[in-house]
């Protein structure tokens, strides 16, 4: 199961479905800029986000977008980044 | 089949009774599918979820809300029409129970509409046998409930297609095969073999438990295994060591505080296991999740003495824990397993000399042929007291030149690590008190796998059981510690992760600081990532993956579904 990277990004017309939007995705990735997320993910994280966000917004007035960057290992994302770096997600323990 | 009468179902199995639990429809499905599967899900309690699983169930959520109404068949009129949705029926003469996703008809006769995820299959039937027998099961329940039922119906959501399937006299008589099948195997408590080669076993959630082509390989030695067990670790563990640290969950996420400020935050998805190190303090809501998702919690003292960990409810795979204890109690079966595991730590020990040598005025040759004699010797011992001995002499031989694994430093008056001998409680002299930690690290990741694959680690072969002792953890450990512990260890002094002015040392022990541990630890975990080729199934795995793997191949030799328990040495 090999993961791969994302960027989610969403438009929503409800600040609170927008709030538990935003919880839900600071579960799933990392933030990026307003309304914008990175997340590495495998295919079963994929359709459980998914699934997660289809049940919060409102299929009418909002829109989110996942773009699949490729696979997280080894490949670098092309992307072109102005301002601010833009560092694609590494996985490695955490220690405090 | 409208006006005959009910027929006799011709089952060997008496009816359900007492507290036996009727067994879910879905299981015949898995049976159908392979037996193997439902012995593991249905009598093991295991389970695994995968990208087919969790869109399965996002699928199901429409028909998954109950709707509609299901009158008794008595009271149906001429004319009544039936939609009732997420309808829940049992059988005691079946012995199944099924949640029926949709049921549609009227008083002539009842349809059930089965909801799959995925696209409509291609082939001469209509749909694959086991969501045949699946449907057909839902239509036998219904009879046995007084409904006339002469067909079923796929709809698959992806394509949008209904698929029907009648329910002849064929597919009645599969469908009762797999319901005797999985009766008996229920009642039966023997594994199923796995499927052969099967392109079914890629797409199976709990490929990674049942190790098809591992046992496959170590019955028969034919087929080469499929590195279909070894997805790389997507959750990594998380050490909270700090002084004054608290954790408490914010959302989806772990957030550790030091003094009230945030200093590092941990989504709950990637987090295997949290290890907490000292007096760090832990919220309520967060062990609540923490067992909700089936992450432990191991508790160390401040110096890394592992003290206890903390899970939910625990394993539900009793019939793993009979057979251990079972294996436990018999002499032949203990000193069998000892053996293996000294020797294979013998032989591990011996290439960690081979390949770390930094000597050059020693020629090793000699240590390393009676190395081997010493493992050799482990196959002829008679009883645990002698393999103890053999195991002691190789140890001395092993630690009394471990010193000349250890890079001498360069640097003029800079401290250097000394190593005599190996010492313990406390630890006199730094290269003691890191193979000391690492060993605690080591016992801790084996304490854990072992008891999220379903052991008791507290119960052992060759390590008797004692007060507090997790006897099976320091058994399995046996082979990995100079391959893990012993080689982070080199490894951290060798690079100068860890230096001597890192270590403090009271009244003749020496003990790490909190800095000097925060990286031993570092180098501990990218040890255990490391990936290496296994020898018998010739994939590549990571140490953190492979301590798993080597846990159900144990469980697999306890419920005798293969000869031998395999060791792992390394090259």
């Amino acid at each position: 199961m090999h993961e791969h990277l994302y960027i989610v990004a969403y438009d929503i017309a409800d600040p609170k479905r927008w709030r538990r939007v935003f919880r839900l995705m600071k579960g799933y990735g990392e933030w990026l800029q307003l309304s914008v997320f990175q997340c590495r993910m495998s295919r079963t994280r994929h359709a459980e986000l998914i699934a997660l966000l289809d049940g919060i917004i409102h299929h009418n007035h909002d829109h989110i977008v996942l773009m699949d960057l490729g696979p997280a290992e080894g490949v670098k994302p092309r992307v072109v980044s102005l301002g601010k770096n833009f560092e694609a997600i590494e996985r490695a323990p955490i220690i405090v | 089949m409208d006006e005959q009468p009910q027929q006799e179902l011709p089952l060997p199995f008496p009816e359900f009774s007492g507290d036996l639990p009727l067994m879910p429809a879905r299981m015949v499905n898995e049976y159908q599918y392979c037996p193997r599967l439902a012995y593991l899900e249905w009598v093991q309690g295991e389970w695994a979820d995968s990208v087919d699983t969790v869109d399965g169930r996002f699928k199901h959520r429409r028909v998954d809300r109950p709707g509609g109404k299901l009158p008794p068949a008595d009271a149906l009129d001429e004319g009544d029409r039936i939609h009732a949705r997420s309808i829940t029926l049992s059988s005691n003469r079946l012995g199944l129970i099924a949640k029926m996703d949709l049921i549609e008809g009227d008083a002539a006769a009842v349809t059930p509409v089965d909801y799959k995820r995925g696209k409509r299959p291609h082939i001469a039937q209509g749909a694959y046998d086991p969501e045949r027998v699946q449907v057909c099961v839902q239509g036998l329940i219904l009879e046995e409930h007084g409904y006339r039922c002469a067909e079923g119906m796929l709809y698959y959501v992806e394509s949008k297609e209904r698929v029907r399937v009648p329910l002849d006299d064929e597919l009645r008589a599969l469908t009762r095969r797999a319901i005797d099948g999985l009766r008996f195997i229920a009642a039966g408590g023997q594994m199923p073999p796995p499927l052969e080669d099967s392109p079914k076993c890629p797409r199976c959630s709990l490929v990674g438990i049942c190790l098809p082509d591992e046992v496959r390989y170590l019955r028969q030695g034919r087929i080469e295994p499929r590195p279909l067990a070894v997805a790389r670790a997507t959750a990594l563990p998380v050490y909270v060591q700090a002084y004054k640290a608290r954790v408490a969950k914010r959302g989806e996420t772990l957030e550790i505080s030091i003094d009230d400020k945030k200093v590092q935050t941990a989504r709950l998805i990637d987090v295997s296991e949290l290890v907490l190190m000292g007096n760090v303090y832990v919220t309520t809501p967060t062990l609540h999740e923490l067992m909700a998702r089936g992450i432990p919690i191991s508790w160390h003292s401040f110096g890394g003495w592992f003290m206890g960990y903390t899970q939910g409810t625990g394993h539900k795979n009793v019939e793993l824990r009979t057979a251990q204890y079972r294996a436990s109690f018999d002499e032949p079966t203990c000193l069998r397993l000892a053996k293996g595991l000294v020797a294979a730590k013998i032989h591990n020990s011996r290439t960690l000399l081979r390949r770390n040598w930094k000597d050059d005025t020693l020629d090793p040759k000699h240590l390393l042929d009676d190395l081997k004699r010493d493992q050799r010797h482990c196959a002829r011992v008679d009883s645990q007291q002698e393999l103890l001995g053999v195991e002691g002499s190789a140890a001395a031989r092993y630690f009394g030149h471990f010193d000349r694994l250890i890079r001498a430093s360069g640097a003029e008056g800079a401290l250097s690590f000394d190593f005599n001998r190996r010492n313990r409680r406390p630890p006199a002299d730094p290269v003691n008190a890191l193979l000391s930690y690492a060993y605690t690290l080591l016992t801790r990741a084996w304490h854990v796998t072992l008891g999220a694959v379903g052991f008791d680690p507290y119960r052992g072969y060759y390590h008797q059981p004692r007060y507090g002792r997790p006897a099976l953890a320091l058994d399995m450990m046996e082979p990995f510690r100079p391959l893990i512990a012993d080689s982070a260890v080199i490894q951290a002094i060798n690079n100068g992760e860890v230096r001597p002015s890192d270590f403090i040392s009271a009244a003749g022990s020496v003990a790490l600081s909190p800095d000097g541990r925060k990286r031993f630890i570092a180098a501990f975990e990218r040890r255990m990532s490391h990936e290496v080729t296994h020898p018998l199934f010739g994939y590549r795995v990571s140490y953190r993956r492979l301590l798993e793997i080597q846990a159900r191949l144990l469980s697999r030799y306890l419920l005798g579904d293969i000869p031998d328990y395999p060791n792992f040495t390394t090259r």
